[in-house]
């Protein structure tokens, strides 16, 4: 076959050229999913149609950078003063105006929060909204009311670079809101080291790593 | 050179007309094909636009491979008979509502057991109001609407799936019948019989249930809206009547231009594959701009605007210009379900509703944070506020945004209203401060301009001006006045705010186009150039609730190519800029900021 170039008429046709676009872009898809699934660690894989819910995990040390945060009841405190009181930690990044992923992340915290409520269990819920400028203490006191957060769950905002900084200390940074990944991290005392959750895990998973973590910090008996 | 023709019809009522030329190897013979369809035999099926377009696009490439068999078949699930209205109800309360047929919440259950209910189930939470879809982190929530889920191949539209990769688009399947679809509801299984991804709940719908929402799904998205032609997407650009003339001017140069130079570059010869995302092909559509003007007071606005859309309906506003009240334009928007995205306004309605997109809230987004910079910020909080403005509808509302926000503080707040356009008038208003006072301005240029001549010294209390009434312009303040203002600015300062304009500054070098107002002109670029993505992306599925969740999530990372420091929105969210510095001019006359960016 000749190589078709065609030219444009007065509606605007370009039929060849149509067929060839759709040729590259298979011949590019195959290509480039070959090379995506390359770097894809297999344990957090989310493929895009349809996946085994899984997560990955990962034990980790973050630097908490000096940043001055703004707490939902309007209270400024600083980043290691509102995460080092002592009490196990369990982080999560959400925004208010986020329908899909967020309402997962926060309704898992409140499941949790339910059952380490019950064992009488301390802890301490953190999230930070990584839409700060929409969410205002005013709306994460709603958000807050929605998910029924009891006294041991906290919601945090702040200036836009002090939230990408938090975001940057902690590696779940990915430069837009709508690309945010589902992120647990959890820390049993201030100088122990993190354990970072990626991808789907339920309130139950959540749980049992949490125990698992206090555990291996020598941090419960049984 | 011989030429050899075939032409079935001819003339303004072809639907359809496509010439191939062909040059062989030694460039002298061509051949010319012309495919020609006559509109009325297209309209006899009574399709939609839409269908038409996926037919003449089956068409293009069957006239080549085919020769000229064509059959037009309509595909299974636009045959359905007519769905009736109680069933369609019941499938957008569940899409919609997240309510099933008995009134109660939809539950949802997630394989790991978070489960949601009522509106938080709702299908409309993940794949939006139009069922085209959208992204949640790494998640595609993929559009689910009839032509995606129950067309064969051959009707099956393409959209993409993540804006950042034009190798996510949707994929062909075998298309779902009502059985296959219930399991995926059901059972969370793909026609494919993989898992669907666990963010999508699984939910016990009965038969009828399942029934009502394929036939509110069928319906969703399925005909191009007015405006959007088979070779042709119309916007306008709406000009109230007080708009100020070489705003107007400003605005009419600069969007022509652009909508010159974006059709010019859609032509084959100019090369259209510049990026990854114009590999997936599409129809090719010129855009065609036209500028309502509005005259006479706002009451009549409403007419005018109607009449101007039933001579020539447009797919969506983009841009606009006024200087009192947007309250008219917001509503028309509103009743057509017209997406108005981003007029340049000082003023926009408090209540934005779905179909309109506002840069900030103006002057009210600037009551709120001078109110802050005073409660939070200042050392010594003032025990009362005069606001002086014009009886003029920005004044009037900025003044009382004020006044509501400091109604339960400390500070008191006293009104001054000016009449007439004599100095007197601004001096009259400035007498009896005390110290204890701070003083609003919402004043226009030509009365900044005027506070010199009114009173050569400023009084010795804070005064502070607002930034959208000003228009950015401050070059007329007397050197006292510039130097004992402060200014609620609620655009980029410095540096950063150059390279924010650095584009703007060099496409109007090349269009010669004057810079007069680096506010005004970054708004009207900056919706060039989201208009055109926006287009880009949507690739042949022009629906209006679609535009608006493309623009949300387009500007879900904080764009930053307009005067502002950053322009964000997420789902349901309106209003792109949330917040002003506190800026006074510096001993080297540069406006620099006083504050951090305060958000209300």
């Amino acid at each position: 076959m000749t190589i078709v170039r065609n030219k444009i008429n007065d509606f605007g046709c370009h039929n060849m050229h149509q067929f060839i676009e759709i040729l590259a872009l298979f011949i590019l898809a195959a290509v480039l999913s070959n090379t995506a699934s390359a770097t894809v660690p297999a344990a957090g894989r989310a493929d895009r149609t349809s996946f085994a819910p899984a997560y990955s995990r990962a034990v980790k040390d973050y630097d908490i950078p000096d940043s001055e945060i703004l707490r939902h009841d309007n209270k400024k405190l600083k980043l290691a003063e509102a995460l080092n009181d002592g009490r196990p930690l369990l982080i999560n990044f959400v925004f208010a105006s986020c329908s899909g992923i967020c309402p997962m992340l926060s309704h898992t915290f409140r499941q949790v929060q339910t059952e380490l409520d019950k064992e009488k269990q301390s802890f301490h819920l953190v999230s930070f909204s990584i839409d700060p400028e929409n969410d205002t203490p005013e709306v994460l006191r709603d958000y807050a009311k929605k998910f029924k957060a009891g006294a041991n769950w906290d919601f945090y905002t702040g200036n836009l670079a002090t939230i990408n900084a938090i975001q940057h200390a902690f590696n779940v940074f990915r430069g837009d809101k709508m690309n945010h990944s589902s992120v647990i991290l959890i820390r049993s005392a201030p100088d122990k080291a993190w354990l970072r959750l990626e991808g789907f895990a339920g309130p139950d998973d959540v749980e049992r790593e949490f125990y698992e973590r206090l555990k291996s910090d020598k941090l419960l008996k049984n | 050179m011989s030429k050899l023709g075939l032409k079935a019809l001819s003339g303004s009522q072809c639907f359809y007309r496509c010439r191939v030329e062909k040059n062989n190897q030694n460039g002298t013979k061509m051949i010319r094909m012309i495919v020609c369809f006559k509109e009325s035999d297209m309209s006899g099926l009574s399709l939609p636009n839409s269908m038409r377009n996926t037919i003449a696009g089956w068409l293009r490439l069957s006239s080549i491979f085919l020769g000229f068999a064509v059959v037009l078949t309509q595909p299974a699930y636009a045959r359905s008979s007519q769905t009736d209205n109680a069933t369609l109800e019941l499938g957008r309360r569940i899409y919609m509502e997240g309510l099933s047929a008995s009134g109660k919440p939809l539950q949802g259950q997630h394989p790991n057991s978070t489960n949601v209910e009522g509106a938080d189930a709702a299908c409309v939470k993940c794949h939006r109001r139009s069922g085209m879809g959208g992204l949640e982190g790494n998640i595609a929530a993929p559009p689910i609407t009839g032509k995606f889920l129950f067309a064969d191949k051959e009707n099956r539209p393409v959209a993409l799936l993540d804006n950042r990769s034009p190798k996510d688009v949707t994929r062909a399947h075998t298309p779902y019948n009502a059985d296959k679809f219930a399991e995926a509801i059901r059972e969370g299984r793909t026609i494919a019989g993989k898992k669907l991804n666990p963010l999508m709940p699984r939910y016990r719908l009965n038969q009828a249930e399942i029934k009502a929402l394929i036939a509110y799904l069928t319906q969703l998205s399925s005909e191009l809206p007015p405006g959007v032609e088979n070779n042709k997407i119309r916007f306008a650009a709406i000009i109230s009547a007080d708009a100020d003339p070489a705003d107007r001017d400003v605005l009419v140069k600069m969007m022509t231009e652009a909508v010159k130079q974006r059709n010019a570059s859609q032509l084959i010869s100019a090369g259209r594959m510049r990026m990854p995302i114009d590999l997936i092909p599409r129809t090719p559509r010129e855009w065609e701009l036209s500028f309502w003007q509005l005259t006479g007071s706002p009451e009549t606005w409403n007419k005018q605007l109607s009449d101007y859309y039933r001579n020539g309906p447009v797919f969506a506003v983009i841009s606009g210009l006024s200087n009192s009240t947007w309250e008219p334009v917001g509503a028309f928007c509103e009743r057509e379900k017209l997406p108005c995205l981003l007029p340049s306004l000082a003023s926009p309605p408090a209540d934005p509703g779905f179909y309109s997109v506002y840069f900030s809230r103006g002057v009210a987004l600037e009551a709120g944070v001078v109110a802050k910079y005073l409660l939070e910020y200042e050392k010594k909080t003032p025990t009362r506020i005069v606001q002086i403005y014009r009886d003029e509808e920005n004044g009037r509302i900025a003044a009382q945004a004020l006044s509501r926000v400091l109604k339960n503080s400390t500070i008191k707040t006293e009104h001054r209203v000016l009449s007439g356009s004599e100095p007197e008038a601004l001096s009259a208003a400035l007498k009896e401060l005390q110290p204890e006072d701070s003083v609003m301005l919402w004043l226009n240029p030509a009365d900044l301009a005027m506070l010199g001549k009114a009173v050569p010294k400023p009084p010795e209390v804070s005064f502070y001006v607002s930034g959208f009434l000003a228009k950015d312009h401050f070059d007329s303040l007397s050197p006292a006045w510039r130097n004992g203002i402060r200014i609620v600015y609620p655009y980029e300062l410095g540096e950063k705010r150059q390279k924010n304009l650095a584009q703007l500054k060099s496409w109007l070098k090349t269009w010669h186009i004057p810079l007069t107002g680096e506010a005004l002109q970054s708004e009207i670029f900056f919706n060039l150039l989201l208009l055109t993505d926006l287009t880009s992306q949507m690739l042949d599925n022009l629906y209006r609730d679609y535009l608006l969740e493309r623009t949300e999530d387009m500007l879900s990372a904080g764009t930053t190519s307009s005067a502002y420091p950053h322009l964000s929105l997420a789902s349901g969210q309106r209003f792109a800029s949330k917040g002003a510095y506190i800026a006074r001019f510096n001993q080297n006359g540069v406006l620099s900021a006083d504050s951090d960016w305060i958000i209300p």
